[in-house]
C-alpha cells in the first residue's frame, strides 16, 4: 500500500445515545471481521489509509468524541469532567457489544484507550497506542499549548517529519468550493478546541498512577521525531503496562500512521494477528 | 458626558528591534530585555500619571489587566488601584476609578476578585467601577492554564458569584463546576449597592448579548482603527435595539487613543515615534494564532470571523505598520487641539459614545510628555468634548446615567 492509496472511508454510520440520553454518539464503521475500535486524535476522526487499512481484515468502529460531530457541535458541554468522558465511552461501546474488542487509539485517542483499559482490564483484547497521550516528563513535556497557539501553516512541520509528503498534505487540504471554506475551518477549530477540554495545557490525568492496571497485552508504536508527544514517554509507557511492546520509528513524527503507513499497519496487523 | 484618563503599563525601553525579535506576551525574555531600575520607574511613573489625570479634573482613571505582557504589566491592576484609590481620597477627588478590569475568564480566584474590588470602593468611598471582561485568549489559556473552552463557561460561573457574593444579605454556598465554597459571606461588602460594571470586549456577539442582557456597559477599544471597525458600533446599537435595551449613550464606553499637542505638526513630531513603537511593539507583537486558540471561540463566531476579519480591523499588519496607517485607521489620533477635539466629537455623536476614555500614554512615552499630553486634553478638549455633549442633543434627552459611581451613601 503506498501513501497516496484512495481512501473507501466509512460504510455506516451508528448514532449510540449514551450519557442518560443526553448524548448522541457518532461511530462510524468500515470492514468486517473482528472488531476493532479506532480512537482519534484532537484533530478529530480523519478517516486516513491506515484505518481503510485496517477494514480490510477487521470491522473498525471509530466513535467520535462529543462536540466534534458536524451538527452536534455543543455535545462537548454535556460532559464535564474527564472521568465522565471514560464513562461514555465505555457506555456507547458496551451498547454496540464491543467487550473483546481490539483498541486502537492515536495521540489523544491512545489516551482515552489506555484510560478504558485501565478502568475496565477486560474490556479490550489487544491493546495499541500511537504515539499516545497520557504522560508527562520534566525533561520532555508534551507540546500541546504550543501546537495549539501555533501559526496554522507552522502545525504540518509541527505534526510531520517531512511535512512534504502528499498524505501528509492531504491532511491539511480545504475543500475547493470557497464558499465551503468557512465552514469547514470551523469545524476543524472546534474539534481541537473540543479535544483541547481534554489536552489543555497538558493531556495528563493521573495516567501514569493507573497503566499498572492495563492486562491487555500492548502495543505501542512512536516516530523518533515526534515534536508533539516526546518519543521518550514510549518508555514510560512500556515501565508502566506489564505486557507492553514498543517500537520507535525512524524519520517519523508525530502522525506516525501517514508517514510510516506500510510499517505501521504491518506492525499491527502483526500484533493483533 | 463623562471623560477618563486610561493607561496601561508598558516598558518604556524596549530595543528599536523589539518587533522583528520577540512577541510582546507569554514568551517575551524578562531578564534580556530589562532593566530594573527602568522597570521600578516605570511602575512608579504609572501612579504618577494617572494622579495627575485625576488632579486634572478627568472624571475617571481607568487600567486593564494583563499576565505576562510587555505593553500592560498589570497583572492584578487592583495593586495601582488601590493605591490611587487612597491618593485620591486623602486629596479630595472625586474620580472614578475603573478598573477594566479583572478578567473572569481566567480568574481562578473569583472570590478575591469581588473581595479586591470592594476594598477599593471602600478605601475610595464608593468611587468605583469594576470592568469585568472575558479576557484575552492567550491570557486566559496559556498564561492561566485554563482549556480555552471552558472560558466562557468560567466567565458565566465566575460573573454570577461575584454578583451575589456582593449583594447578597445572607451568606450562602456556592457549588458551581469551577469554583466550590462552603460559605460566601464577604468582607466588607462595596460601599455602592450595586457596583457599575464595565464589560470590556472586541464585538463578539455573543459577548455583546451577555453583556446587554446584565444591563452593563460595553466597552470598546479603537485599537484596532475604528475607521476600519465601525461595524461594531452599528451591531451594538442593532442588539441593543432587538433585546429591548434603549439607546442610552451611557451604555457605551469608547477607548480611543490620543496624543495632543498645541498643533498637528508638534504633535506628530513629538509623539510619533512614540506611537509607532507602541503599535509595533505591544499589540501587534501579539501573534494572531494567540488571540483565538481553538476552543475559545465558539464554533459559529469563528466561521463568522473567517468569513469577515472586519472585526480585527488593522491588527493583522500592526506589527509592522507604519504611522500613517496607525493615524489613518484612528487607531490613534494624533493632532494639535483642533485636530484632536474635532475627531473625537465627530466620534461621539456618531456612535452615541457616553464615557469616552483616551488612551494617554503609549509605549516608549516618558513620564513628563505623558502629563503633558493629560494636561492639555484636560485643559483644552474636555471643555469642548462637553460643550459637544450639549450640542449633539445628548443633554437635553437626559439620559439617566446608571452606570456611574454613587459614592458614599448621603
Amino acid at each position: 500500500m503506498s501513501n497516496t492509496a484512495i481512501i473507501t472511508g466509512p460504510q455506516r454510520d451508528e448514532m449510540v445515545s449514551v450519557w442518560n440520553d443526553q448524548i448522541k454518539m457518532r461511530v462510524r464503521i468500515a470492514g468486517k471481521g473482528p472488531p476493532l475500535v479506532y480512537f482519534h486524535p484532537a484533530a478529530g476522526l480523519y478517516w486516513d489509509a491506515f484505518v481503510d487499512g485496517l477494514a480490510q481484515d477487521y470491522t473498525v468502529y471509530a466513535p467520535e468524541l462529543p462536540g466534534t460531530t458536524p451538527g452536534d457541535a455543543y455535545a462537548i458541554y454535556k460532559v464535564d469532567e474527564y472521568c465522565d468522558l471514560i464513562l461514555i465511552y465505555e457506555e456507547m461501546l458496551r451498547k454496540l457489544g464491543l467487550k473483546g474488542a481490539v483498541a486502537v487509539g492515536q495521540s489523544m485517542g491512545g489516551m482515552i484507550a489506555c484510560d478504558l483499559a485501565a478502568a475496565y482490564p477486560d474490556l479490550f483484547s489487544k491493546l495499541v497506542c500511537l504515539a499516545p497521550s497520557g504522560l508527562w516528563r520534566d525533561d520532555a513535556p508534551p507540546a500541546v499549548a504550543e501546537l495549539y497557539s501555533s501559526a496554522p501553516e507552522k502545525i504540518p512541520g509541527f505534526v510531520f517529519h517531512d511535512p512534504s509528503l502528499p498524505a501528509a498534505q492531504a491532511m491539511f487540504t480545504l475543500p475547493e468550493n470557497p464558499a465551503e471554506i468557512p465552514k469547514a475551518i470551523a469545524q476543524n477549530v472546534w474539534t481541537l478546541g473540543c479535544a483541547g477540554k481534554w489536552m489543555w495545557p497538558f493531556p495528563e490525568h493521573g495516567l501514569r498512577g493507573r497503566l499498572y492496571r492495563i492486562t491487555a497485552p500492548t502495543l505501542v508504536l512512536w516516530g523518533k521525531q515526534d515534536r508533539l508527544m516526546p518519543a521518550v514517554l514510549a518508555g514510560e509507557f512500556e515501565a508502566g503496562i506489564r505486557n507492553c511492546q514498543v517500537k520507535l520509528y525512524d524519520d517519523c513524527g508525530h502522525v506516525l500512521q501517514i508517514e510510516k503507513l506500510d510499517q505501521a499497519l504491518a506492525d499491527v496487523r502483526g500484533f493483533i494477528g | 458626558m463623562k471623560v477618563l484618563s486610561f493607561q496601561q503599563l508598558p516598558y518604556r525601553h524596549l530595543p528599536d528591534d523589539f518587533a522583528s525579535k520577540y512577541d510582546s506576551i507569554v514568551t517575551t525574555p524578562y531578564f534580556d530585555l530589562v532593566d530594573p531600575k527602568l522597570m521600578h520607574q516605570d511602575h512608579n511613573h504609572f501612579i504618577d500619571e494617572m494622579l495627575h489625570a485625576a488632579r486634572c479634573g478627568f472624571d475617571g482613571i481607568g487600567t486593564t489587566e494583563h499576565g505576562q505582557a510587555v505593553y500592560d504589566i498589570l497583572p492584578n491592576p487592583n495593586l495601582q488601584m488601590a493605591a490611587l484609590a487612597y491618593a485620591t481620597q486623602a486629596e479630595g477627588l472625586n474620580t472614578a476609578l475603573a478598573c477594566l478590569g479583572r478578567a473572569l475568564g481566567k480568574t481562578k480566584e473569583p472570590l478575591r476578585v469581588a473581595e479586591e474590588y470592594s476594598v477599593i470602593d471602600q478605601i475610595s468611598g464608593g468611587r468605583m467601577i469594576a470592568g469585568f471582561p472575558i479576557s484575552l485568549s492567550w491570557d486566559s489559556n496559556l498564561n492561566a492554564g485554563i482549556a480555552p473552552i471552558d472560558t466562557r463557561p468560567r466567565f458565566a460561573e465566575n460573573i454570577a458569584l461575584i454578583d451575589k457574593a456582593m449583594k447578597s444579605k445572607e451568606s450562602f454556598a456556592w457549588n458551581g463546576r469551577f469554583n466550590k465554597y462552603s460559605n460566601i459571606n464577604m468582607w466588607p461588602r462595596p460601599v455602592q449597592p450595586s457596583m457599575p460594571v464595565w464589560s470590556p470586549a472586541v464585538g463578539n456577539p455573543n459577548t455583546l448579548a451577555g453583556i446587554l442582557d446584565r444591563d452593563q456597559v460595553f466597552l470598546y477599544f479603537s485599537w484596532f482603527g475604528p475607521k476600519l471597525t465601525g461595524q461594531v458600533f452599528d451591531r451594538y446599537w442593532d442588539m441593543a435595539e432587538e433585546r429591548g435595551r434603549d439607546r442610552n449613550p451611557y451604555r457605551l464606553a469608547f477607548l480611543q487613543c490620543v496624543a495632543v499637542a498645541e498643533t498637528d505638526e508638534e504633535a506628530h513630531r513629538v509623539y510619533g515615534p512614540h506611537v509607532k513603537a507602541a503599535f509595533n511593539t505591544g499589540l501587534g507583537s501579539i501573534p494572531m494564532s494567540k488571540l483565538s486558540i481553538p476552543g475559545y471561540m465558539d464554533i459559529n463566531g469563528v466561521e463568522h470571523v473567517v468569513k469577515d476579519p472586519g472585526d480585527f480591523g488593522m491588527f493583522p499588519i500592526m506589527r509592522t505598520a507604519s504611522y500613517e496607517q496607525i493615524v489613518d485607521a484612528q487607531a490613534c489620533i494624533v493632532g494639535g487641539v483642533d485636530t484632536v477635539a474635532e475627531q473625537l466629537i465627530e466620534l461621539v455623536k456618531e456612535k452615541r459614545i457616553g464615557n469616552l476614555l483616551l488612551m494617554v500614554q503609549h509605549g516608549s512615552m516618558p513620564t513628563e510628555l505623558t502629563k503633558q499630553n493629560i494636561s492639555l486634553l484636560a485643559e483644552k478638549v474636555m471643555p469642548r468634548l462637553r460643550q459637544a455633549w450639549s450640542d449633539n442633543g445628548f443633554a437635553d434627552q437626559n439620559w439617566e446615567h446608571k452606570w456611574w459611581p454613587t459614592g458614599l451613601p448621603k
